[in-house]
């Protein structure tokens, strides 16, 4: 579907694309605080960087006078990391005054995203307060004695429950709260979380499991230690298995273990050697029952009566020496 | 602006030709080809002449053995369901991780319902092992479903050597492949090269015909059951009136691709032009299905530490039409089946555009991409944490990881 951007959005976007003057493109050097989000792999990352002006005696004092971002993403993740960075140096914000700063700001001041977009301003609001937790840390703030509760290690701890994106319990909780997510989809389009296999969306400890828990209904999560089941209530049935591969030469229960031993041997015995005196070869690709597959190798690969050989004098040599039913097929 | 539609795998214009070829149709010729009354035989002859038209296109086949349908999706569909309709002994069925959803969600559709299905992986050029589908070959297949060229890629998969393969394995297991992508643009010739082949599905709208048309070509004798029941229509087995207009424009269409056909060497001309070029001018740069034999008209090409969508953005400002296998492009939160099939690394997926040309474009069309594209590319690297645009390398360092807020140190 083609876009469906405001023109804010798409004007924020072409703005630093362009490196038009007053866009937010770049990175402080040296910064005092500065925060990151997503990564390469979900298609999406944001790193956002500001400077302040330092208070002399009160670091809660501090003003955010600058901000900068570098993006990987699309058009509305560039066009968010632009908002975050208009909307701070706009408010004079102090750093814990920039707490206040949420995702629906970023949203609003973009005049709406379209809903699959919002995980964007999630972005924006999440790289924001890492950098404020990083800014409290060189300036010496304790941020919990503030009564300021900011988790950014929780990604590292908690247990994963979005495994696509890497997305774990207390992370995907918070963000519930936050931003008051009532169901999956609201769920996946703010965080992303359950967006690819979807497996998650069902499971025990899953995502509705963590939607009921902040909001009251009854969780099935497994008591410890029992072994979860993945079900899938809505039918929606797991991708299909990428490793699955077609089993290999040898384990095909329908090719009589004998009769197979007995074709590798010829053809290893009498019909390679056979094709090697003139330069060719013969590779065995598989036996299914009588039926053996062969690709020609050497001098024969290039031969345009490869075919023929194969059938006059591989098909005749296995059938004499081996059984009257074989048929070569040539791959 | 001038357009530039590089994406004619999504769909292409409607030749001129082919306009007027359905224009009489639409207006004074718009009677039931069913009804009885003399004036209903116009439509009706037209039909037939479009299908011997087509026929002849695929190598001289009978027209009896091509079926109308509403789109190659619809093709699609009841080649592989009419198949397992047919033939409920036989369960198993053999695909590849690439095929477009047309047939990957059908065969994904049949897995629920029962069917064991083996979809078989590519290498990174998106290329399969042709010693990966001989051992999957089982004596209860139903239907191998491979299409021929690769709507995402151009990769073209060897159907007329798999279907001799399958055949000569056991002339019951039917081969099917969705020739969408490469109908007009190749030579299929059903009677010789590809005569093992028993069920080929296509549209109108990737040849310079309208939506809305298709066809499938199921070869006498193939066992497949009646997929869409109601009336005698494509004697049958495909009920519902006839999009005549649509018939006689995809018929036309077939018509002028083959006078065209000399055309698919100006195309990979300019193509291989516009690869060359941009991976000259822009590092960091990989071309997706480059090793394996190709369409001519397709490039799939991936930017690292950039994303598509915003790249497809920048085009469409200035009036380039592509296409992205990017993630924010899919659909989904994850980049391109075609692309995670062939490993393409993360740092790549998420930046890949895919250029697909058809007689219509030009030279001039392809050099103005080639200017266009490397500051586009560059301005997204100057804003990408991935990417340091003063050395013009990727960015050392730890990548920023998935999920949660993390402050750096």
């Amino acid at each position: 579907m083609a876009w469906n951007y405001s023109e804010k959005t798409k004007q924020l976007f072409l703005d630093a694309v362009q490196g038009k003057p007053g866009s937010h493109l770049g990175e402080i050097a040296d910064p005092d605080g500065i925060g990151e989000h997503g990564s390469i792999a979900c298609g999406d990352a944001l790193r956002f960087t500001f400077r302040v002006k330092r208070h002399a005696s009160d670091a809660l004092k501090d003003v955010i006078v600058e901000a900068k971002y570098l993006t990987f993403g699309c058009t509305s993740a560039i066009a968010a990391s632009e908002a975050l960075c208009a909307i701070i140096e706009a408010g004079n914000y102090t750093p814990i005054g920039a707490l206040k700063i949420h995702n629906q700001d970023i949203v609003d001041f973009l005049e709406g995203l379209p809903e699959q977009k919002i995980h964007c301003s999630v972005m924006g609001a999440e790289a924001l307060t890492a950098a404020v937790f990083n800014w409290a840390q060189k300036r010496g703030v304790d941020l919990k004695a503030l009564g300021v509760d900011i988790l950014p290690e929780e990604t590292a701890e908690g247990r994963l429950v979005c495994k696509c994106f890497g997305l774990t319990e207390p992370y995907l909780k918070r963000k519930i709260k936050e931003l008051g997510l009532r169901t999956i989809s609201e769920l996946t389009a703010a965080t992303k979380a359950g967006g690819a296999c979807m497996t998650c969306h069902h499971q025990p400890g899953g995502l509705q499991d963590l939607l009921n828990e902040v909001w009251g209904a009854r969780p099935t999560l497994p008591p410890p230690g029992a072994r979860g089941v993945a079900v899938s209530p809505t039918g929606l049935v797991e991708d299909f298995d990428l490793k699955r591969v077609p089993p290999k030469p040898g384990s095909e229960p329908l090719s009589p273990f004998q009769l197979m031993k007995k074709i590798e041997k010829t053809f290893e015995g009498y019909v390679r050697p056979m094709l090697q005196k003139d330069g060719g070869d013969i590779e065995l690709i598989d036996i299914k029952d009588h039926t053996v597959y062969v690709r020609m190798a050497g001098a024969c690969a290039s031969c345009i009566g490869a075919n023929q050989t194969i059938k006059l004098l591989v098909e005749r040599t296995l059938k004499d020496l081996v059984d009257g039913q074989i048929k070569v097929i040539a791959v | 602006m001038k357009t530039i539609y590089a994406d004619n795998n999504a769909t292409t214009p409607i030749a001129p030709e082919v306009y007027e070829a359905m224009i009489p149709y639409l207006t004074s010729e718009f009677y039931n080809p069913s009804s009885m009354y003399e004036r209903a035989r116009g439509p009706a002859e037209a039909i037939g002449r479009a299908r011997r038209t087509i026929a002849d296109a695929l190598g001289g086949v009978s027209p009896d053995e091509i079926i109308f349908t509403g789109c190659a999706t619809e093709s699609n569909n009841a080649a592989l369901r009419g198949a397992a309709h047919a033939n409920p002994a036989r369960r198993h069925i053999i695909t590849s991780m690439v095929e477009h959803p047309a047939v990957l969600e059908v065969c994904k559709a049949m897995q629920r319902e029962g069917h064991d299905v083996d979809f078989l992986p590519v290498d990174e050029r998106g290329m399969l092992d042709v010693a990966d589908f001989v051992r999957a070959l089982r004596p209860d297949t139903l239907i191998v479903s491979l299409m021929h060229g690769n709507n995402e890629t151009g990769v073209l998969f060897p159907v007329e050597e798999l279907a001799r393969i399958t055949k000569e394995t056991d002339p019951g297991i039917l081969f099917h492949t969705d020739a969408t992508q490469t109908m007009g643009k190749l030579p299929i010739d059903l009677s010789g090269a590809f005569g093992h082949i028993d069920l080929l599905s296509f549209s109108g709208h990737k040849l310079h015909a309208p939506k809305g048309v298709g066809a499938l070509f199921a070869r006498r004798g193939a066992p497949v059951a009646t997929f869409q029941i109601g009336g005698h229509q494509e004697r049958g087995r495909r009920a519902g009136t006839e999009n005549v207009a649509g018939i006689v424009a995809m018929a036309k269409a077939c018509e002028l691709s083959l006078g065209h056909m000399g055309d698919e060497v100006r195309l990979e001309a300019m193509r291989d032009r516009l690869e060359r070029e941009l991976v000259a001018r822009i590092p960091h740069t990989r071309v997706n299905g480059g090793g394996a034999p190709r369409l001519p008209n397709t490039l799939n090409v991936s930017f690292h530490y950039i994303e598509g969508e915003s790249i497809l953005f920048q085009l469409d400002a200035a009036g380039i039409c592509a296409s992205s296998g990017s993630a924010c492009t899919s659909g989904s939160l994850e980049p391109s089946h075609v692309l995670r099939a062939m490993h393409v690394p993360h740092t790549a997926a998420h930046g890949s555009i895919r250029f697909s040309f058809s007689r219509y474009n030009t030279e001039q069309e392809i050099e103005t991409i080639i200017d266009k594209m490397p500051g586009v590319v560059a301005a997204l690297r100057k804003i990408s944490p991935y990417w340091d645009s003063e050395r013009n390398v990727p960015r050392e360092g730890p990548e920023i990881r998935a999920g949660g807020a993390r402050a750096s140190t």
